[in-house]
């Protein structure tokens, strides 16, 4: 909010400390001033008034005070001496009728007769102008005027227009319409209050008025509305309406109900003296429930303990006398404190302790660490295997990436997913976050696809947050590598497995349902499952040339895909050290032409169940097909290693062994061995 | 005997010449079958001697014997000579070009968001901090009644809120996990929370619609502003590895009171004044204040036993000074042209 520097100072017989100085004081003791500019011989100070102060601080009357408790200066109110006209009688021109008290704590209304309705003076004029407000005539200038002043809304109503000669606060009629002042057309219902007159709305209340009564050239006689409007009826109002003012804005964040006659006593006085009016007698005053002040208990000793500072008595007094915060005991261990009812903010100590802090300036507080207990921190084992994660992928050659948690209807529909799996959100800000992500492929393709321009080929990993109904949150860890990589990206899982602690790791071929396979994002013969101790943690496989195309992606994506919950409660830090053979190990090859279709592993199985324990390990180097190979067969070839751990293993020991494995195998219809 | 005599002198001076003018070792071998092999010239000499009478047999074969073990060890310093020639012709030969690139392993890279996350919980944790973590998807109970915000109540719109369909709504801030933790864990506390928020606003180069933020939570008897003013400050200097001071304006929370603004020194100019600063020597870098009276009720705390701090802070902004980057939206962006720079 904008404040006249000379407004301010208006409030003061003394000088103010000079704009740039007065800015920084507020800065470090009150709110932030965030710009201070000339304007003409007057300067702008643009405060970021904090929320729980705008009660009573949307005003410059507000900020004079904090000035004053800042500073010590001398804070003086402006004069609201109204001579009222003993002939005329308030209440004989308008009755008010308050109908939802809760909504509307406090109603007051004042009468102004024979006013001259005309420009402003200058001097009211240029600080509107200052304030941002445009000039319009002198009584809703004067009405405007005095809520900057004292940060009260006001409105005026000719009296004339009102009829029935009747205000009535109540909540609208459904198919109530309403056109404000700005000739703009709103459309009422039961959540919003209104200012109505016998028959209709004129008012928005604590909004905006209504077109109907406006103050005119013609208005003799003015009705002059100073209310308290529930701030949670007026928050409402205004977003249905979609409409928010000055006055809206002040009621919002609530007001004091002792502020209305103060703020209406002070418009009468100004519309008296400018717009030559005559003031009637006695204010209309709606007001069932008066608004206390508080009483608030400062421990001094708890003051000293949470600021971290001894601060004297003394000085705590004159702070409070500064902020107008009345001591009405005091003892040595404590102070019982009178607050304003302005203060919406202060009701408990430590309300008053800010206060002090503030005053006294948190400048003044010495850095100092705490003596507390040495508790160790407690390790927090999740984050400990995401790293470990990150960390072995890395080393692998993966880049890390981080991705919005959302995806769309496109992303949704191209990755199988129902409506009915998918969290949906409420107020989406594009049709691109529609959902939140169910998975992390989506966005990680198209990663790929934004980088392949530059680089030909890509290894990408996320690890982050998945979200499906009903309201699971889980952790899943995806990589993406290009290129025809089924058995990098299988490696890679196996590596990274078994770096965290994690052996019997198998997997699945995939049997999809006939629905499944429709929206199936994988590669119907290049995918797998991804099981440890028969449970399936995650799948491995390459996308379907239908995805990569929707996303025009030329080539191949080869992609795993691990529920990192899973993973992280099964991976394990315990290793232990193998003791290294001294007996040296040997090395003999078999190469065996098989039919395509038979798996390696079924080759694994044979060998090693004829095999037996010596046979420590067997490496498949080399799988071929094609060229000086039969059709509808492969090639594979093993290297075999003989050792055992107590021995030195004879050649004709191995070679008997060997010779056992090879006869095994060439009893397989169609497996012949390459000699 | 004479002639034998003189035959070694000769023998020797033109072994020693030819053994010199050796140009690699396979003409040195030659040298040497010319002189000491089976058919040599000095092996001939001494195979004569047995023809000879003992005294000359001894006297001529102690000088040939001698000859003999000369030569050898002429032989054996010449045949070094010359392989040491031949190792540094072949260096010289396998010269190499050393401003030429290295050949990199491929490694892979971690996000600089992970980078700056293990280094501020390591600085945390050393300072007896445990991180915790919790939902994204949150309740409006813990993302704003149980902190201080009540319904329809102004505050509210300091956060801009992703709802969800079903009822819950998109954390606007790490500060929720303060209560489920103190819901959970009885004080004395340290924690902090480096995790995903979200926000429901436009994206430019400092704003994202999800984001981190740092949080952090110290309850005990006594625990009070100056220490909060002590522990963040010392963060904040092993974080950026300089001399830091940190200065409190009023702020307002709900979830705290008295709550701060927090300054640090601005790290471009120490403190001068300069432009990255607005001239005024001090950059905000967050949100904090001792805990509210009613977070601590939420969280089924006495209010009456406990005190602390907590504070809030952009963790992409601090992570943005660290490496100097300009736009927020890189992180999320996905682009290995930026990614693999760190």
């Amino acid at each position: 909010m904008v404040f006249s520097y000379n407004w301010l100072q208006s409030f003061f017989q003394k000088k103010l400390p000079k704009p740039e100085k007065l800015a920084e004081f507020l800065t470090m003791k009150a709110f932030e001033v965030s710009e201070v500019r000339k304007a003409g011989k007057d300067f702008v100070l643009d405060i970021d008034i904090l929320p729980n102060r705008a009660g009573d601080c949307f005003s410059h009357q507000g900020i004079a005070r904090e000035i004053a408790a800042i500073t010590g200066l001398i804070y003086r109110g402006s004069t609201s001496m109204v001579s009222e006209d003993k002939n005329l009688k308030a209440k004989d021109f308008v009755g008010v009728e308050v109908k939802n008290k809760v909504a509307c704590p406090r109603y007051t209304a004042g009468v102004v007769t024979d006013v001259k309705v005309g420009p402003s003076p200058k001097w009211i004029r240029e600080r509107l102008k200052v304030c941002g407000l445009r000039p319009i005539n002198n009584v809703v200038d004067i009405a405007n005027y005095v809520m900057l002043e004292t940060g009260q809304p006001l409105h005026a109503f000719d009296d004339q227009k009102l009829e029935g000669e009747k205000i009535i606060v109540r909540f609208a009629k459904n198919r109530e319409k309403i056109v404000t002042l700005d000739e703009e057309k709103y459309d009422l219902n039961e959540n919003i209050l209104v200012i109505a007159d016998a028959k209709k709305p004129v008012a928005i209340a604590g909004i905006k008025g209504g077109k109907i009564p406006e103050i005119d050239k013609k208005t003799k006689i003015i009705v002059l509305e100073s209310a308290n409007f529930d701030s949670r009826v007026v928050r409402r109002g205004s977003q249905k309406l979609d409409l928010k003012t000055d006055a809206s804005w002040r009621f919002e964040h609530g007001l004091d109900p002792n502020l209305t006659e103060m703020a209406i006593n002070r418009a009468a006085y100004l519309i008296q003296k400018i717009a030559k009016g005559k003031v009637a007698k006695g204010l209309i005053d709606f007001y069932p429930k008066k608004v206390l002040p508080k009483r608030v208990k400062l421990d001094l000793d708890y003051l000293e303990k949470l600021l971290g500072i001894k601060i004297p008595v003394r000085e705590i007094k004159n702070i409070f006398k500064r902020l107008d915060l009345q001591i009405i005991e005091a003892k040595p261990r404590y102070l019982l404190v009178k607050v304003p009812t302005r203060r919406l903010d202060i009701s408990l100590p430590e309300d008053l302790i800010e206060e002090i802090g503030r005053i006294y300036g948190y400048q003044k507080i010495k850095a100092a660490f705490p003596t507390a207990t040495l508790i160790p921190p407690k390790r927090n084992i999740e984050i400990f295997w995401g790293d470990m994660t990150k960390n072995i992928l890395k080393e692998a050659g993966f880049t890390e990436v981080y991705n919005y948690s959302f995806f769309g209807e496109k992303e949704a529909k191209l990755f199988g997913y129902e409506k009915k799996d998918l969290i949906e959100l409420e107020n989406p800000l594009s049709g691109e976050q529609k959902y939140l992500r169910a998975s992390l492929i989506p966005n990680l393709l198209k990663n790929i696809e934004k980088n392949f321009r530059y680089f030909p080929e890509i290894k990408i990993f996320e690890l982050g947050k998945t979200s499906q109904k009903p309201n699971l949150e889980k952790r899943a860890l995806t990589g993406v590598i290009t290129g025809d990589a089924f058995y990098q990206a299988k490696g890679m899982v196996d590596l990274l497995l078994n770096k965290l602690g994690i052996s019997n790791i198998w997997y699945d071929s995939w049997q999809p349902t006939p629905e499944q396979t429709k929206f199936s994002i994988w590669h119907p013969k290049k995918c797998a499952e991804i099981k440890i101790d028969g449970e399936e943690v995650g799948f491995l496989g390459e996308i379907s040339p239908r995805v990569l195309h929707s996303l025009d992606f030329q080539g191949k994506v080869v992609l795993f895909d691990i529920d990192f919950e899973k993973l992280s409660k099964i991976s394990s830090e315990e290793h232990e050290y193998q003791p290294i053979s001294k007996f040296p190990a040997a090395v003999r090859d078999i190469a065996i032409l098989v039919p395509r279709q038979i798996r390696v592993e079924e080759v694994l199985n044979k060998i090693e169940a004829v095999g037996g324990r010596l046979i420590r390990d067997i490496d498949l180097f080399d799988i071929y097909e094609g060229e000086e190979i039969p059709r509808g067969k492969k090639n594979l070839a093993f290297h075999l290693i003989y050792q055992a751990e107590d021995r030195t293993l004879s050649s004709k020991e191995i070679d008997q062994i060997q010779n056992k494995i090879i006869l095994a195998l060439e009893k397989e219809i169609g497996w012949e061995i390459r000699k | 005997m004479k002639i034998a005599k003189i035959d070694l002198k000769s023998l020797k001076k033109q072994a020693q010449k030819d053994i010199n003018l050796a140009k690699d070792l396979k003409e040195l071998n030659e040298i040497f079958k010319k002189y000491l092999g089976k058919k040599g010239q000095l092996t001939q000499v001494l195979r004569s001697l047995e023809k000879l009478s003992k005294a000359k047999r001894v006297k001529i074969g102690k000088a040939a014997n001698q000859l003999k073990n000369f030569l050898r060890i002429k032989f054996d310093q010449k045949a070094e000579a010359l392989k040491e020639k031949v190792r540094k012709e072949i260096e010289e030969k396998e010269w190499i070009d050393i401003t030429a690139p290295g050949k990199k392993p491929a490694l892979g890279h971690l996000h600089p968001l992970t980078l700056v996350k293990r280094k501020t919980e390591e600085i945390f944790q050393e300072m007896g901090f445990s991180v915790v973590e919790g939902p994204e998807v949150e309740t409006e109970w813990y993302n704003f009644d149980a902190l201080n915000i009540p319904p329809e109540h102004p505050a509210r719109d300091l956060w801009d809120t992703f709802y969800l369909k079903n009822g819950f709504l998109l954390r606007t801030h790490t500060t929720p996990v303060d209560v489920r933790y103190m819901e959970k864990n009885n004080p004395p506390l340290r924690i902090i929370t480096i995790d995903r928020c979200f926000r429901h606003e436009a994206t430019d180069a400092s704003h994202e619609i999800n984001f981190y933020q740092l949080d952090g939570l110290m309850v005990g008897k006594n625990i009070s502003v100056a220490n909060f003013k002590a522990t963040i400050q010392e963060f904040f200097q092993r974080f950026f590895n300089k001399v830091i001071e940190i200065r409190m304006r009023p702020g307002y929370f709900p979830f705290v009171e008295p709550g701060f603004e927090v300054d640090m020194t601005c790290l471009i100019c120490g403190g001068k004044g300069c432009s990255a600063c607005q001239k005024t020597g001090w950059m905000e870098m967050m949100g904090a204040g001792m805990v509210h009276p009613a977070v601590f009720k939420n969280s089924g705390l006495n209010p009456r036993d406990w005190q602390g701090w907590a504070f809030g802070m952009g963790f992409d902004r601090l992570t943005m000074m660290k490496y100097k980057i300009n736009d927020i939206r890189l992180f999320y962006s996905g682009d290995l042209r930026f990614l693999q720079q760190f």
